[in-house]
Formats: structure tokens, sequence, C-alpha cells
């Protein structure tokens, strides 16, 4: 038995952190690409859409690893103002900074999305665009440090690993373009009209590319820990044969990467290879995006979870 | 004892910030410096030959510093080793390294754990830790524990509060078989220094760099990776909270 010192809350912790920064720098990218979103064709709707998502995953989440504080359990609720005194090298520092600042920062972002008709040029448009181009760097910055902040533990050889901070990012920017064509699909009136067709194209193919992305670092991943000796090797082995095996291939590599990237590949490729017209049913953009967000939660579950249950915790 | 730590860590940030000026003297000549103020090096020299595995020493740490029910600053493992007749047991009594360069103290967010200037040591401050667990997660030797009253990390500390006073930890006061020698290895002429002189010693997971302070003679660091890769027969019975030591 090993006792997991990080539990439920650090796990959505990871997810929704990486969910709302992913969505949040999609947003910004996809707003400042298209030149503040006054272009024809211009991804408005979606910049819009990760806008109003981006911040609310991650003050969740944020209020979620403050439960899992022990001076919190013991009854000293604010004692976590410390982490706001001190500023120095650790992941967790630096962690705690990007964070607040992404926080303020989406909020605001969010705000100037927040009126009657948002729309390319409108009153707040300058605003926006200027916060677009903070919020690029400061959602890769709060997706990537949390698998800096977990990567950092030579103790824990399943983590120690610079790829897991590439994972992780990779992982945060498909979730949330996941979390954006979700709330799409399920909020946005029936007309299929060429405009939203054109953008869920867009997106779906680049949820494509970082899927495939996403299986390339975790075969790196995997490979470099396998081909080591010692106490990494053996820490992967607990999702090669070990207790996370089956959780590992059938939860996160088929259900939450392959299987949503071959559906994906059947509706992009017509549109690829032959220019017709793209066509997903709402029903199955539903689905996808569910399953790619379900591997995103996998991945970080099953990330925390065995990095505590091996490695040196002993002699 | 707690706020003993906030006070005594006052001051080390007072002198840090007093002599920033010195630090120039102390670089140009370190040698010098070092013998104006010796600043000591604690360490701990367990002789596991003469260990019993009594665990008086587990016991008087608890006693000495209110360890809560379930949670252990200072344990002895057993390691049961061999086919018959060919079997030994031997015993490894386990505590906080306090490491030459503590992993556990570089990743700490708020600064709450620190390694003493004055004497090596490394301490947490119970009022400054927030309880995020980071040091409990990098510490190779699995030696932190949330402190539950306190909300705080916490671990041995080579019993700060008796040494400061000049007196030895509660472990090495207790020691039946003597297997416990402690003292300041700046000094040429403390027991420690002696011991660390005329034997050969190691650590706990050299590979980890952590540079440990604690020492060992002639101990057994059969894990049950190792054992299972040999295949001889190992039994590893350990008193830490629910935990297997892999
Ligand atoms: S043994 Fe662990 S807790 Fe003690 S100083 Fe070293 S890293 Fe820190
Ligand atoms: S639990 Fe306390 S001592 Fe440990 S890293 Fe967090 S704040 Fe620092």
């Amino acid at each position: 038995m090993h006792e997991l010192h990080w539990g439920l809350p650090v796990i959505l912790y990871l997810f929704l952190g990486g969910l709302g920064a992913g969505a949040g720098a999609v947003s910004a990218s996809v707003l400042l690409r298209s030149g503040g979103g006054d272009r024809p064709g211009s991804g408005f709707d979606i910049a819009r859409w990760g806008a109003l998502i981006a911040p609310f995953p991650v003050i969740v989440g944020t209020g979620m690893i403050v439960f899992e504080l022990g001076s919190f359990q013991a009854g000293n609720w604010f004692r976590f103002v410390n982490l706001f005194k001190v500023i120095n090298l650790s992941p967790m520092s630096i962690g705690t900074w990007l964070l607040s600042l992404f926080i303020l920062v989406s909020l605001a972002y969010a705000y100037t999305f927040f009126m009657k008709d948002p729309r390319p040029g409108d009153a707040r448009h300058s605003l926006r665009k200027m916060l677009a181009w903070a919020m690029v760097p400061l959602g890769v910055g709060v997706a990537l440090y949390t698998g800096i902040l977990l990567g950092a533990l030579p103790a824990r050889p399943f983590w120690n690993s610079p790829i897991l901070a590439l994972l992780f990012l990779v992982s945060a920017l498909s979730t949330g373009v996941a979390a954006i064509l979700l709330a799409r699909a399920i909020f946005r009136e029936a007309t299929h009209h060429q405009e939203v067709a054109r953008s869920t194209y867009l997106m779906t193919s680049s949820d494509l590319l970082l899927i495939a992305f996403e299986i390339a670092v975790v075969f790196l991943f995997i490979m470099y820990a396998h081909l080591t000796i010692g106490n990494t090797e053996a820490a992967v082995a607990v999702i090669l044969g070990g207790r996370l095996t089956s959780l590992f291939w059938l939860g996160f590599v088929a259900l939450g990467l392959a299987i949503p990237a071959a559906i994906e590949l059947k509706y992009v490729i017509p549109t690829l290879l032959y220019q017709k017209q793209y066509v997903m049913p709402r029903s199955i953009e539903i689905a996808v995006c569910t399953l790619v967000l379900i591997g995103g939660f996998m991945l970080r579950y099953i990330v925390v979870v065995a990095g505590q249950i091996t490695g040196p915790v002993g002699i | 004892m707690n706020q003993d730590k906030g006070v005594s860590r006052r001051s080390a940030l007072k002198q840090l910030g007093t002599g920033a000026a010195a630090a120039a003297a102390v670089a140009a000549s370190p040698a010098a410096a070092l013998g104006a103020t010796p600043a000591k090096r604690y360490a701990m020299v367990i002789d596991t030959r003469k260990c019993v595995g009594c665990h008086a020493c587990s016991v008087s740490c608890k006693t000495e510093n209110d360890v809560p029910l379930g949670e252990t600053r200072s344990w002895v493992e057993y390691i049961e080793k061999g086919d018959f007749p060919e079997v030994r047991r031997s015993f490894l009594p386990r505590l906080c390294n306090q490491c030459e360069k503590p992993q556990c103290v570089s990743v700490c967010p708020t600064g709450a754990t620190y390694k003493r200037k004055e004497d090596g040591i490394v301490v947490i401050d119970s009022n400054v830790c927030i309880g995020c667990k980071y040091c409990v997660q990098a510490c190779p030797y699995g030696m932190r524990f949330i402190n539950p009253t306190t909300g705080a990390a916490d671990k041995c500390d080579f019993c700060l509060h008796r040494v400061e006073n000049g007196l030895v930890p509660a472990c090495v006061n207790t020691c039946q078989g003597k297997a416990r020698i402690f003292g300041d290895l700046n000094d040429p002429d403390s027991v420690v220094s002696k011991a660390v002189r005329a034997n050969a010693l190691t650590v706990l997971r050299p590979e980890m760099g952590t540079g440990p302070m604690v020492f060992y003679i002639d101990a057994d660091h059969t894990d049950a990776r190792d054992a299972a890769r040999l295949g001889t027969y190992v039994r590893i019975e350990t008193n830490r909270r629910q935990q297997e030591r892999v």
C-alpha cells in the first residue's frame, strides 16, 4: 500500500487548469491569427467561446488545490497567502504567480466578450487584442508549469522527465480545443452555415494534429523511460504490465487519443483531400469532444497516481 | 518548540541581511572567515553492528517530539534475507538525512523548509508551511509527513531544541547499544569525526546526489526491487506509515 499524498483535488486541478489554460491560449491565438477577428471567415466565434470558458475551470481547479493543503485541513485557512510572500525558484512558486496572472488576465479577456453583441471592431476591440497577446504566453505557461512541477522531482522517476511538461502542454491545448468545440456544439443554433462549418473544420483538424503530436510525445515518454535501466524503467513498468496498464492503454490511449483521432480523421479527410463540404453531425462532435476531455483527465489521473505508487519512497 | 524555530529563523535571516557586506570577505578568504566563526556541521553515524532493533530510539523520538499517532520521524527497519539455514536479519534505523543538497528545500515554494546556515540542520517553520506536500514528494527517502495537528510538513530535525542547548538528540541518548554517534563534523576531535575517520561508511541512495549527513556502518541497503531481481528471499519490515519500501 502506498499513500497518495496528492489525491483527486490535485488531479482535477491539473486537468481543469490545463483545460482552461489551453482554451485561453487557443482562443487568443485564433483571435490574433485572424487580425483581431476582423477578417472575413474569421474565428471570432471560436475566440469568444474560448475566452468565455478559460477562466472558470482554472478558478475551480485552483479552489480544489487549496482544499488539498494540509494547513487548510488543519484549520489554518489563510496560510496559503504565504505563497505570495515569497518568490523563489520552486516550480510551485513560479506557477503560483503565473496562475494568478492568468486568472486576472483571462477574466479581463472574457470581459471584453461579455457584452450585448460582441463583434470584430466593437468598442472593446483594441483592449481585447491587447489582452490576447498576454493570454497566449500565460496560457502556455500555466499548461507547461504543471508538467515541470511534477518533472522536477528526481525522487519520483515516473515524473522525472522533461517530456512530461510537453505532454501536459499538448494535452492542455487539445482539451482546450475540445472544450471550445463542445460548448459551441451544445449551445449554437442548429443552422449549419458555411462560416461555422469552416471554423469547425479548422479547429477539428488542429485538434487532430494535436492528438497526433500527443501520441508521438507519449511514445517518446514511454520509450525513453523503458530503455533506461534502474528506477525509471521500474517506474514506467506500472503502465507496461503493472497496475495501471489497462487504465493507461484503454482509458487514455484508446479512449482519449486513438478513437477520437480516428473519428476526426474520417470527417476531415474528405475536406482535406477532395475539398468536399465539411459536415460533422452535432452528436458525433459532442461525442468526440467528450472523449478528448475524458482522455485529458485520464492522463492526469494516471500520471499523478503512477508517480506516487512507484519510485524510491523507501530506503 | 515551533515558536523557537520561528525565532531562530528570524535571527538567521537578520544575520543574512547584515552579513551581506561580510560575504565578499568570506569569499576572498574562506578559511580565515570560517576560523573566526566556525559554522557547525552536525552529522550522525549509525553503527548497525550494534543495533539490536529494540526501537528505543523510535519511542523516545515520539515522546520527545510529540509525534502524532500513525506518523514517525524515526524508525527501525528489519531486513530479513536469504534461505534457511543461511539467513540474516539486520536492522536499519531511519531518520531524515539532513542532506547537504536537500531536495525538500529546493522545491519548497514558501521558504518554510530551509537548511540552517549555522549547523546544517534542515528545519521546517510550521508557521510558514502551507502543507502543499511538494517536499513530501521530493524527498527521496520518504522522510516527511504532514502533521495533522499543525497542517505543516514535519520530520526529524536532529532534536534541534536539545542540540541548541548542548544535548544530543533523544534517539542518541536512548540508544541501548550506543549504535548512534552524533556530533559536529567541523570539530576534528568530536566522536562523530573520529567515527567517520575510523570506519568505512555508506549513505542511503547516494545516486540521488543529496549528500546525506547520516552515515551507516555495515548497513544492508537491499531494497525489495533489488531482491526481486536477484531472486533471493528478502522480507523487509518497516514501521513507517502504511508504505511499502520499494
Ligand atoms: S532526507 Fe529528505 S527531508 Fe531530510 S533533508 Fe534530505 S531531502 Fe530533506
Ligand atoms: S509542505 Fe510546507 S515545507 Fe513542504 S514544500 Fe510545501 S510549504 Fe514547503
